[in-house]
């Protein structure tokens, strides 16, 4: 073989490599609306970036007649490259070359780019489209799944980890999507559980499609392990760009700045109507939320599950921002398990990441019920309480209605830490509502009353007037300002510029311990 | 003159009339519904009363009330505005009586005019042409296939009693008119109790013309020139001009003096409104007369120069008209788009929320008569008219194009409106022609969108709006992040063609897009076959207006995007774009067409609670997103919105009821 020959074979065997699994189960791909693994990166990421690694790795098992089959890639295609210039680090399991099974050299490629991001700092991007573990290979495909899980936690909140799941992953794999910091599930073509539907019906004679069982919607609506559900893979990996816009590299960088568009004195009156004069009377949070910042844009996470609370991303003056909010048009704005858990995982994802924390309040309190203490609201409240503590980045608040009892403390409040708390004049923060606090304090009064209706109503207006309202806290410098609420957008941009060089600590310790 | 008069009414009439009583340095006083609290007339004016409920009958209809308010308020006089109590004879007789001065015509007028028979007589009386008919009612089908014969296919058969076109039958033949009658009969008796049934010619797709009148308490009568408003959905105006391009100085004085006539016979004072209906030879018939300031009196006032609220005020308060007809001078044209919060798409249905954005645009010759502003309440309970954009040209070809420009600039976000459809309408060649009648949207719209494609060059220019704003809005996000991209042997980006393709329904775009060598905001761009020199102002891209200099010429468009999807309005035109580098292109193919998901025909609630409210009822048709049900939890209120377009099968529940989360409510046909 002279020179020429071998870059031909070089050549040669660069094409069979990338065919994966052959024409066929490309089509087979195709057909079913899919990508395949190469064409995903090739969409993702900037043109000619992408650089493979372990191209002709090929698995090493001898059972099963496996020796006759031999794919190089083994399933799974590994590298870097750079999303709108900037690094990452991808893995995508290939369905076409033996349904994506992860085989002992298939986990150690993913493990490779996962240890290399981790070292370099750069983001982990897992598009997953997989049967899940080869059997024929039988605990060494285990093995491999346990490395990997182990690296997912090494690199947890060391730089950003974003799941895609486009097709299925069943069983043991949907740890390693768990593992990381949002999962991107595409509608109809994917689906995650633990046990799929047959086991299922094997043992409690339950029937489910997998669709209703671990679809997208589920994982979005219902139990609430998805973070985005998106109509095909090129909106998923859109969604990916999308998301990464608001990440920074790893934990030591700040999420990138854009130059702002928008100007950030801007004011808007709208907001002075916002809030209904009738505090029974709901409105759209995410009206306050997409008015105040950078133009008017706001990547909502989990936007189908706990409706109650709203969480996302959006910018201010060109600075990313995570916003955590109430939403009184859903339970009234109550907290209840759901809620609490998706505040408390948004908050400490915003906190690991550098990204500063603007919370909008409006909550009657915690939602009463049997369920919800039967189902612990005590420790997954104290979730929100821990990760709001916990969190070191700038703490920005805003008052906007109610604000009551112990659900006041834990949403962000002053004493939390919070740096700057604003109030709108519509606000009412107090022990609890007028009509609750008058029963109590004037049980005596209103049952030797003439007229104990009339007096009640009397009382409970004298305490709506004095109490339900921000002043009281700003008296105590709970509320550093209460502001009009035109001005909110400038006012939180002078306050998030001001923290820019925020730096917290805490007292020395392995790690602290939150209630799971 | 008046010192301080009260007005009965909201929106931007009531504003309108407040600017010109501040003009003329009389103090006003505003009334206003409990929803209306924040609004901006209740802020326009000098002082405000609040009148009760937001439901019409409990405020802006409640007579005694708006006269004790006045009369409180130590007013001399009410303005009544258009709709609520305007044509309300009643009304006008009560404030009357209770001393204060009604800023219209006087109630006995009202009562004549506003009763079709009475009418009709005084209209004769007077020697106003009427559509060709038979004067009485028909007594039977033979009587019925006489006069249709001597009328001429197709008649209309128009019941005597009641409105809203309730047992109005077409006939277009001879064999269909015993069918017709019988079901006319019948509808009319089922609604009404009667059924006399008028029979006259059915005028196909007339226009509409109407000429404005003006009358003091001596006797003296002018008119101001005609109207025409022949663009109209379901009876209700959408574009008006003055004047028409069908009326020339010979029939403007027919009519004219007509509708004088008609004024002097009815003893008409005040500004009042002639209706006409035109057809294609040139002959005209008279409809009816309101006795109110119309809704589009504006373009009237533009090409008269005139203020037809102040010449109200000085009427109403007893003074001469200060000209005779001779006086009127005509100058220019003007054109009026009225703003609805409605959805033309899903058969005008209103819309209602907040508006969450609101920029108005303003010119020279461009005037906005508007009721909002950013942080109104679009609500269920009053007309869906917001606001009234108009403009003035020398000729009507510059008057539509400066009314397009604004259009085209106008910005209004939390509801949906007509904007776009208005727009269309301007843009269509059939209106540019002049040809227009009553039957324009039916021809050429459907759905609130052209039959006909729009041109291709529009569509080029939204192109290249949405391309320009995409790339660089990506260059943006890419220069945030170098200072993340490793420096090592970067190469130096040379300026070259940046290449995109971009879709929307029914079309593919092939576009280049080549910076200019000296400013970053000049661009040479091809679209397909086409290629323009375009000049960018510096982007800043909260607002989703954008002004793009293509050949020289300006442009404004509207755009609202998210990622590579982009949303483009321009002279009417709506499209959403997507936009793909090539290579994301050839990906894309792979996709399946996102199908909507099957709408599901069940309402499950929410949340636990209380059902407060159940807002339809069986069989009724209701739209995707329409509040169905209100359930109260924790003390608050929620709509609970339909999940589809479809017809209300069952209700589940009833007012009162508790339900817990994901109980069913209403089931649906689909």
């Amino acid at each position: 073989m002279d020179i020429e020959d071998k870059i031909k074979e070089l050549a040669r065997r660069n094409l069979e490599a990338e065919l994966g699994g052959g024409q066929r189960r490309i089509d087979q791909q195709h057909a079913k609306g899919k990508m395949t693994a190469r064409e995903r990166i090739d969409y993702l990421l900037d043109p000619g970036s992408f650089e493979e690694l372990d191209k002709f790795v090929v698995h090493r098992c001898h059972d099963f007649g496996m020796d006759k089959k031999k794919i190089p890639g083994d399933g799974v295609v590994t590298g870097y490259g750079t999303i709108n210039g900037r690094q990452v680090f991808i893995f995508s399991q290939d369905f076409t070359v033996f349904g994506g099974s992860l085989s002992g050299p298939f986990g150690e490629k993913v493990c490779k780019i996962m240890d290399l991001a981790i070292k370099s700092g750069a983001p982990v991007i897992g598009l997953n489209d997989s049967g899940g573990a080869r059997i024929q290979e039988g605990v060494v495909s285990l093995g491999s799944y346990g490395e990997i899980f182990k690296r997912n936690v090494w690199a947890s909140g060391v730089v950003p980890q974003i799941s895609v799941i486009m097709g299925p992953c069943a069983g043991g794999a949907v740890y390693s999507p768990a593992l990381t910091d949002f999962i991107i599930m595409v509608k109809k073509t994917s689906n995650m559980f633990i046990t799929g539907p047959q086991v299922i019906k094997a043992v409690t004679s339950e029937e489910v499609t997998p669709e209703a069982l671990g679809g997208a919607m589920t994982h979005n609506a219902k139990s609430g392990v998805a973070h985005f559900a998106e109509d095909s893979d090129q909106a998923a990996l859109d969604r990916v760009k999308e998301l990464l816009g608001f990440l920074p590299q790893n934990f030591r960088e700040m999420p990138p700045v854009i130059e702002c568009t928008d100007d950030p004195e801007r004011k808007d009156k709208s907001l002075n109507k916002v809030i209904p004069t009738n505090p029974r009377v709901p409105y759209d949070i995410k009206e306050i939320i997409r008015t105040v910042l950078d133009n008017n844009l706001f990547l909502e996470v989990h936007r189908h599950w706990a409706k109650n609370m709203v969480v996302g991303f959006g910018r201010l003056n060109g600075m990313v921002v995570g916003i955590v909010a109430n939403q009184p048009r859903f339970l009234a704005g109550c907290l209840d398990i759901d809620a609490s858990m998706k505040c408390a995982r948004f908050v400490r994802t915003c906190d690991a990441f550098n990204i500063p924390l603007v919370t909008f309040v409006d909550v009657p309190g915690f939602l009463p019920g049997v369920n919800q203490e039967y189902g612990g609201i005590i420790k997954h409240g104290a979730k929100i309480i821990y990760a709001y503590c916990e969190a070191t980045v700038p703490k920005l608040t805003v008052v906007t209605r109610k604000a009551y009892g112990g659900a006041y403390d834990v949403m962000s409040s002053k004493h939390h830490d919070a740096d700057i708390n604003y109030a709108y004049p519509t606000a009412e923060i107090a022990v609890m509502g007028p009509e609750g606090a008058v029963n109590i304090i004037f049980r005596k009064e209103i049952e030797e009353a003439d007229d104990p209706e009339a007096t009640r109503e009397r009382l409970v207006e004298e305490y709506r007037n004095n109490f339900a309202s921000p002043f009281k806290a700003a008296e105590l410098g709970y509320i550093d300002q209460i502001i009009s609420p035109e001005n909110t957008r400038p006012r939180l941009i002078k306050a998030l510029m001001m923290l820019q060089k925020k730096r917290g600590s805490f007292p020395e310790r392995r790690h602290g311990n939150i209630p799971l | 003159m008046f010192e301080k008069v009260l007005i009965a009414n909201r929106g931007e009439i009531a504003v309108r009339v407040i600017r010109t009583c501040k003009r003329l340095g009389i103090r006003t006083v505003a009334v206003f519904s409990e929803i209306d609290s924040r609004s901006l007339h209740v802020r326009e004016a000098d002082e405000a009363v609040f009148l009760g409920d937001s439901r019409s009958e409990e405020s802006y209809l409640n007579k005694q009330k708006i006269i004790d308010a006045a009369l409180s308020h130590q007013c001399e006089g009410i303005h009544p505005g258009y709709g609520f109590l305007s044509e309300n004879s009643e009304f006008a007789e009560m404030v009357s009586r209770s001393g204060l001065i009604f800023i219209g015509p006087p109630a006995t007028v009202i009562a004549t005019l506003g009763d079709k028979i009475a009418a009709k007589n005084l209209a004769e009386k007077a020697g106003l042409p009427f559509v060709p008919g038979h004067a009485r009612p028909l007594t039977d089908l033979d009587e019925a296939m006489v006069i249709a014969e001597d009328l001429g296919y197709p008649v209309l058969l128009k019941p005597a009693a009641g409105g809203g076109g309730k047992g109005m039958r077409t006939v277009f033949s001879r064999d269909e008119l015993a069918p017709a009658l019988k079901a006319s009969q019948e509808e009319t008796r089922k609604a009404f109790g009667d059924d006399k049934i008028f029979i006259e010619r059915f005028m196909t797709n007339p226009r509409h013309i109407e000429i404005q009148i003006m009358a003091d308490q001596f006797g003296n009568v002018i008119h101001l020139g005609e109207r025409e408003c022949s663009i109209q959905r379901r009876y209700q105006k959408i574009i008006e001009e003055s004047p028409s391009p069908a009326v020339d100085d010979t029939l403007r004085g027919e009519m004219g003096d007509l509708a004088c006539a008609l004024s002097r016979e009815a003893g008409y004072t005040n500004a009042g409104t002639v209706e006409f209906i035109l057809d294609h030879e040139g002959n005209f018939y008279f409809l009816e007369m309101n006795t109110r300031l119309q809704v589009e009196h504006p373009v009237t006032e533009m090409v008269t120069s005139l203020d037809l609220v102040e010449l109200q005020l000085s009427v109403a308060a007893g003074e001469r008209l200060p000209f005779d007809q001779d006086g009127v001078r005509f100058k220019g044209w003007a054109l009026e788009a009225r703003i609805c919060a409605e959805d033309p798409a899903l058969g005008f249905m209103p819309s209602t929320g907040m508006i969450t954005r609101y920029a108005a645009p303003k010119g020279r010759h461009i005037r906005l008569d508007s009721g909002i502003e950013a942080g109104s309440l679009v609500s269920v309970y009053y007309d869906s008219m917001l606001a009234k954009m108009v403009a003035w040209g020398e000729t009507r070809e510059e008057a539509r194009n400066s009314l397009i420009h604004a259009l085209n600039r106008y910005h209004l976000e939390g509801v949906i409106s007509n904007t776009n459809l208005a727009n269309a309408i301007l843009n269509h060649p059939a209106f540019i022609k002049g040809e227009m009648s009553t039957g324009f949207i039916e021809e050429y719209f459907d759905g609130g969108k052209m039959k006909a494609a729009p041109s291709l060059e529009s569509l080029y220019f939204m192109v290249m709006a949405a391309t320009l704003v995409y790339h660089n809005r990506k260059n943006l996000v890419r220069d945030s992040l170098q200072p993340m991209v490793a420096r090592v042997g970067q190469a130096h980006e040379q300026k070259a063609w940046h290449h995109y393709m971009v879709k929307d329904e029914d079309n593919t775009f092939n576009i280049q897009l080549l910076e200019g060598p000296s400013s970053k905001n000049s661009w040479t761009i091809r679209v397909n076959d086409g290629q323009y020199e375009v000049i960018t102002p510096d982007f800043e891209f909260y607002r989703r207006r954008l002004k793009l200099m293509i050949n020289g010429e300006r442009h404004y468009f509207y755009l609202q995007y998210r990622e590579n999807f982009i949303w483009v309005a321009f002279c009417g035109i709506t499209r959403t774009f997507e936009i793909y580098s090539p290579r994301e292109w050839e990906l894309a193919k792979y996709m399946p067409k996102v199908k909507r998901e099957a709408p599901e025909d069940v309402l499950f609630s929410p949340m636990p609670g209380l059902v407060v409210e159940i807002e339809v009822e069986e069989g009724e048709r209701v739209y995707r997103g329409q509040d169905l049900v209100i359930i109260e939890s924790m003390k608050m209120e929620s709509g609970v919105s339909s999940p589809c377009d479809g017809e209300v099968e069952e209700i589940r529940v009833q007012s009162g009821q508790a339900v817990e989360t994901g109980d069913v409510l209403i089931t649906f046909n689909i």
